[in-house]
């Protein structure tokens, strides 16, 4: 069934992309790259870990670090259970979870209405997104996976600071 | 095949064994011809013929001959790996076939101009040798097993076990399904679900288990190719080859013993001439021992060589600026000896290419101890040396005890914790005290650095725990020994250990996560970085693994400490019974550890010898103490009552097998009691005078009499015990 719809959505020029909720904004994922979607769970805290990472839930008989999209934004820890989705890296050798508000539905858009990041971007959003589309009912962010690897973020530096910014600002 | 020729070293006149390598040798060239690997059988062919003439008796096994055959071994797997490699055999220049032919054919006819005198070449072609053997089969080790590491060998029937088990966890896992909620069989499935779990991962475990051997079998080659090169003669013996371990732990400890045998050659035993000048066989021995012991596998590296000097291990440490010589000068055998086992020590005068750079044994402890074992070091000048290693059956799954801190769970493994203390609320005041910035704890008569895992782990402290005493939990690792202050101790549990991602797993502290029973996650401690974050230093005297008599003594110290304050009690009743007229009933209690046994004896078996009551009990003679006319009082009630109604049993009477201490030793004596109420903590009152030779103690809010005979007149009961056994 996907994978005529992907067929589908490929021949119409237009691809399959998740919606997810993160803040006030509104994000997607392109379908193919997602692997699964873990409902409400609550990821077990790693103490002394980098602010980003919301934790660690079981998956599969494997211990799967995730990754807090809102603390990569910058926006304050939100309590309680949250979704989960899965993703792999190319080789199928790190997994890891991005942890989300909310995931909304499935829907096609097309090709034509990406938009590359632009320039005025900070250095971070610049990281974290991937062009944006342009649809009716406002900006959807373009997420790119492989960008988000707990690996990657680690290797790019920009997010060690998050904890002691949002500390030093008074609540 | 390496195996056999090695041993044909030692027997060189078994037939058997050289027809045994021949026929090898035979199956290789014949196999290699039918599939068209020219080069593999020409090499093989030149063994063949050389076989052939040592198997026909026209050679006599020698040196240089196993030395010769043993290149040839090389010479076949080398062209082996290219085939397994590539589906070729490969041509590179570097490869020198001829010339082991050469040789090969020059052994055989060198042989036959000797032949039937048989004698072995001289040695003066040890000198032309060359000295490829030690490359050769340094090659070999490292590259000798790439398809057998992939692979495991299972027993069929270990197999079949399994998915029989898998069959019957589908069919328990189908009835659960079908199951509703509080069905009244839901407790029995979970039953069944936990037994079906259980057999299971033991059988699994029991697939991955690989015999020890299979670690030693590539040792008597290494040995005797060190040994030469070494100028050495060293024999190497096996013990325990078929104690199982863990595959995976199998291959973690192979280059820590490949480690500890080298140094065991080249700095162990000594020159053939030392050792006969010290009146010892010019042949060193090392033995390489594997056995079961308490949970863990231990394997003993031991040597009969020269041993390990203490003082030129100090002067060593000296000289690197290892210790200060005041240092030096307090420093215990067992303390020097530890120095071995830092980075970049090596006592030896020469550096040699087999070893004595100095990497060696900080890189078997460092390896054992990832996989959670240790390493201990007994040495014994002129004796000889003994390496222990000390590694966990399994590494997946281990005993953990699950603590409580800032609002979230962890996992401490077992084998760090040293023991649990609870000091109340009240207490906790003045217990712990300060120096500097320090925390401590007076633990009986040591100082215990404290560690707070909220505050070290920077969590959230819970405001709730203020309320309540202290928990601590004393761990030690690596030399570290501290308490943990958490806000709760929970159960242990038998944990399985999952692996971190990278990122997780550079923070340090933690060493993996594991799913504990009720679903959630628990991050596991590791003991020694958080005692390194927390900046308690490594106590020389503690986690020495030398002294570790010493640290059993001390723990059965410790357990004689706790049972001064604390002990359990074994609470009775005795005299007569409370609705007599004069309620004269009492409690009493003994030390459970005085209590071998409780048993109900008939009253006809209690028989008379002098007037005094006996009992046979497991054919000793052991005399009944009767203090409050117990038996004269159930004797005359029996009368009566068989009197009224004869089908009554005989009554029986209680009796408490004890171990009394006595003037000389202890003896069995049995108690009779009117009933044996409860078995409970109590804690000895100190002895008061007042109250005249009877020891008093508190079991569960009571003032009971222990009985005087029992109130360690004769020393704690432990001791009492130990002396029986």
């Amino acid at each position: 069934m996907r994978r005529t719809a992907e067929r589908m959505a490929d021949a119409g020029n237009t691809v399959s992309i998740c919606s997810l909720r993160v803040g006030t904004g509104m994000f997607g994922i392109d379908t193919r790259q997602i692997r699964e979607v873990l409902g409400t769970t609550a990821p077990q805290r790693v103490p002394l870990a980098p602010e980003y990472i919301a934790g660690v839930v079981p998956y599969r008989g494997d211990v799967l670090t995730t990754v807090s999209f809102r603390a990569l934004l910058g926006l304050e820890r939100r309590a309680g259970a949250n979704c989960v989705l899965v993703f792999a890296d190319e080789e199928n050798e790190e997994r890891f979870g991005l942890m989300v508000d909310g995931v909304g539905g499935v829907i096609a858009v097309g090709r034509s209405l990406l938009e590359a990041n632009p320039s005025g971007l900070d250095a971070r959003s610049q990281e974290l997104f991937d062009g944006a589309y342009k649809l009716q009912s406002g900006l959807m962010v373009r997420l790119d996976p492989q960008r988000l690897r707990p690996s990657r973020l680690a290797e790019s530096g920009l997010f060690d600071g998050l904890k002691q910014e949002r500390q030093g600002e008074p609540r | 095949m390496e195996l056999c020729l090695t041993e044909l070293e030692q027997r060189p006149d078994d037939g058997e064994l050289v027809a045994e390598i021949f026929r090898a040798v035979h199956t290789i060239k014949g196999t290699t011809g039918f599939l068209g690997f020219g080069r593999l059988e020409r090499l093989a062919h030149a063994g063949e013929s050389l076989l052939g003439a040592l198997r026909d008796g026209k050679l006599a096994v020698s040196t240089v001959l196993i030395s010769g055959l043993l290149e040839l071994m090389d010479g076949l797997r080398m062209i082996l790996q290219m085939i397994e490699a590539g589906g070729t055999e490969g041509e590179r220049s570097t490869d020198n076939d001829s010339e082991l032919i050469a040789l090969l054919t020059k052994l055989k006819g060198e042989g036959e101009e000797l032949g039937p005198e048989g004698d072995p070449p001289s040695h003066n072609r040890d000198a032309g040798q060359p000295v490829s053997p030690t490359a050769a089969s340094g090659a070999a080790v490292t590259a000798g097993s790439s398809t057998q590491d992939k692979t495991l060998r299972i027993d069929v029937e270990v197999l079949n076990r399994m998915m029989n088990l898998v069959g019957e966890l589908v069919l328990t896992r189908n009835q659960i399904l079908r199951c509703s909620p509080g069905a009244k069989d839901f407790p029995e499935l979970a039953r069944r679900l936990d037994s079906v779990t259980a057999e299971l991962r033991e059988s699994v475990m029991r697939a991955r288990m690989q015999p020890v051997g299979h670690l030693f079998r590539k040792f008597p080659r290494m040995v005797r190719d060190l040994a030469r090169t070494c100028g050495r003669t060293v024999r190497i013996e096996f013990e325990g080859q078929e104690t199982g371990l863990d595959k995976s732990l199998l291959e973690a400890v192979r280059d820590p013993l490949t480690h500890a045998v080298r140094n065991a050659v080249d700095h162990g035993i000594e020159l053939a001439e030392e050792r006969v000048k010290a009146g010892k066989p010019a042949e060193g021995v090392i033995r390489l021992r594997a056995f079961h012991q308490s949970g863990s596998v231990v394997i003993e590296v031991i040597d009969d060589g020269a041993g390990i000097s203490t003082e030129r291990v100090l002067a060593k440490a000296m000289e690197r600026g290892l210790v200060t010589v005041e240092q030096a000068g307090t420093m215990s055998q067992r303390e020097a000896l530890q120095l071995i086992f830092v980075a970049g020590f090596s006592t030896t005068q020469q550096v040699t290419n087999v070893s004595g750079r100095g990497v060696g044994l900080d890189v078997v402890r460092a390896n054992v101890e990832r996989v959670g074992g240790s390493v201990e070091l007994e040495s014994r000048v002129e004796l000889g040396t003994t390496l222990r290693m000390r590694v966990p059956l399994t590494l997946a799954i281990i005993p953990a005890l699950v603590l409580r801190s800032g609002g979230q769970n962890f996992a401490l493994p077992q084998n760090s914790l040293a023991e649990l203390v609870y000091v109340p609320r009240r207490e906790a005041e003045q217990t712990v005290e300060r120096m500097g910035t320090t925390e401590l704890y007076r633990l009986r008569e040591g100082l215990l650095p404290l560690v707070w895992l909220d505050r070290l782990l920077g969590l959230e402290q819970s405001a709730d725990t203020a309320e309540l005493g202290l928990s601590i939990a004393v761990v030690e690792s690596e030399g570290r020994r501290f308490g943990l202050v958490v806000d709760d101790l929970k159960a242990p549990e038998e944990i399985v250990v999952k692996p971190l991602s990278a990122e997780l797993r550079e923070i340090g502290v933690f060493s993996g996560a594991t799913v504990l029973g009720n679903g959630t996650l628990a991050l596991i401690l590791d003991v020694a970085a958080m005692g390194a974050r927390a900046g308690v230093r490594p106590v020389a005297e503690e986690g020495n693994v030398v002294g570790m008599e010493l640290a059993r003594a001390e723990a059965a110290q410790r357990v004689l400490a706790q049972n001064e304050i604390e002990s359990s009690m074994v609470i009775y009743e005795t005299g007569k019974d409370g609705s007599a007229e004069d309620g004269k009933s009492e409690r009493m209690a003994m030390p459970l550890s005085a209590v071998e046994r409780i048993e109900s004896v008939p009253l006809s078996e209690i028989e008379y010898a002098g007037g005094r009551a006996v009992l046979q009990y497991r054919g000793e003679l052991i005399p009944l103490e009767d203090e409050c006319g117990m038996l004269r009082e159930m004797s005359v009630a029996e009368g009566t009552a068989s009197a009224g109604n004869a089908e009554k049993d005989g009554a029986t009477a209680t009796v408490l097998i004890c171990l009394r201490p006595e003037a000389r030793g202890v003896r069995r004596v049995g108690m009779v009691v009117r009933r044996v109420l409860d078995v409970s903590a109590g804690t000895l009152l100190a002895a008061d005078a007042a109250a005249s030779e009877e020891q008093l103690a508190i079991v569960k809010n009571r003032v009971t009499t222990v009985h005087r005979d029992f109130a360690r007149v004769g020393g704690p009961p432990t001791a009492i015990l130990k002396e029986v056994a």
